[in-house]
């Protein structure tokens, strides 16, 4: 006679596949982990040379702070920077001419910085930085 | 009388191997600092660099992935770009948003010393283009009968 429930077996899973999931778990959980930017903004920058020779001409101006952008003197508003640009840019075809001159604030925060040479380049602009001590270094576009 | 490698040892020793290389590649690699990206338009993918250059949330300066100092930072750029030719001197830069300019301008002066080819990191601004120049009063005005 047969006893009821003689014919369920315990089933083990291979111990051979458990080094195989793990690795594939290990795999699948490194590529969800990598989901750092890699797209950007590109910034040649020229010789040194080439500052010195920029630095003698006189170049627009655009002083970034925490709170607002002033070009040549004058508060502009972030949405109307690239118009202005696009006005100032005109009838200068040569990229001698388009130098800007990018200053900033002990508190201007990078996000304000990119903001705005990021509408400069878009506008066909070079971008000089001026630091606090006087030293330039020039991007280009 | 054969004698067969065990099949569940090739397992943990492949899973043994992974972890050595995951924690031997982290020591150059920067996905464990933290800092926010900034926001911008019109990006493009690129390829990959040789040098990645971070400032952290705390405004410390990482050279892929070794903590700094703002002085010896382009000797290390330098360094780590060796004599690559232009196109292979690629550094990524990745700026928290909130770093000030005392503390990215020189970074940028360091890249640009090492002759680096410079790559703002950032994340897409998906607002609206901004309106065209607004147009002058007289282009504005209607023409006068």
């Amino acid at each position: 006679m047969r006893r009821s429930g003689m014919n369920k077996l315990l089933v083990e899973p291979a111990a051979v596949a458990t080094g195989d999931i793990a690795f594939n778990l290990i795999v699948f959980f490194l590529v969800c982990a990598s989901t750092q930017p890699d797209r950007g903004r590109k910034q040649d920058i020229p010789s040194s040379q080439q500052t010195k020779a920029e630095q003698k001409q006189e170049n627009t101006e655009i002083l970034v702070t925490k709170t607002g952008i002033v070009m040549n003197g004058a508060a502009v508003r972030a949405n109307e920077l690239p118009g202005r640009l696009a006005i100032h840019f005109k009838g200068k075809p040569r990229p001698d001419d388009r130098v800007v001159v990018i200053k900033t604030r002990p508190d201007t925060p990078y996000s304000n910085w990119i903001s705005v040479t990021s509408m400069v380049q878009d506008a066909g602009g070079s971008i000089t930085i001026q630091r606090e001590e006087e030293k330039t270094v020039t991007v280009g576009n | 009388m054969k004698a067969d490698v065990p099949a569940t040892a090739m397992g943990d020793i492949a899973f043994n191997l992974l972890i050595f290389f995951v924690i031997l590649a982290r020591a150059n690699d920067d996905s464990h600092l933290k800092w926010n990206p900034a926001e911008a338009q019109n990006l493009e993918g690129s390829k990959g660099a040789k040098v990645t250059v971070v400032i952290d949330i705390d405004g410390k300066i990482y050279l892929n992935g070794q903590q700094q100092s703002e002085t010896e930072l382009s000797d290390g750029i330098s360094k780590e770009l060796g004599d690559a030719s232009a196109g292979n001197r690629v550094v990524y830069l990745k700026i928290d948003k909130n770093v000030t300019a005392p503390r990215f301008e020189p970074v940028i002066e360091a890249v640009s010393q090492a002759g680096g080819e410079l790559i703002h990191i950032l994340n897409e601004d998906h607002a609206p283009p901004a309106p065209p120049p607004a147009k002058s009063a007289a282009a504005v005005a209607p023409a006068s009968p």
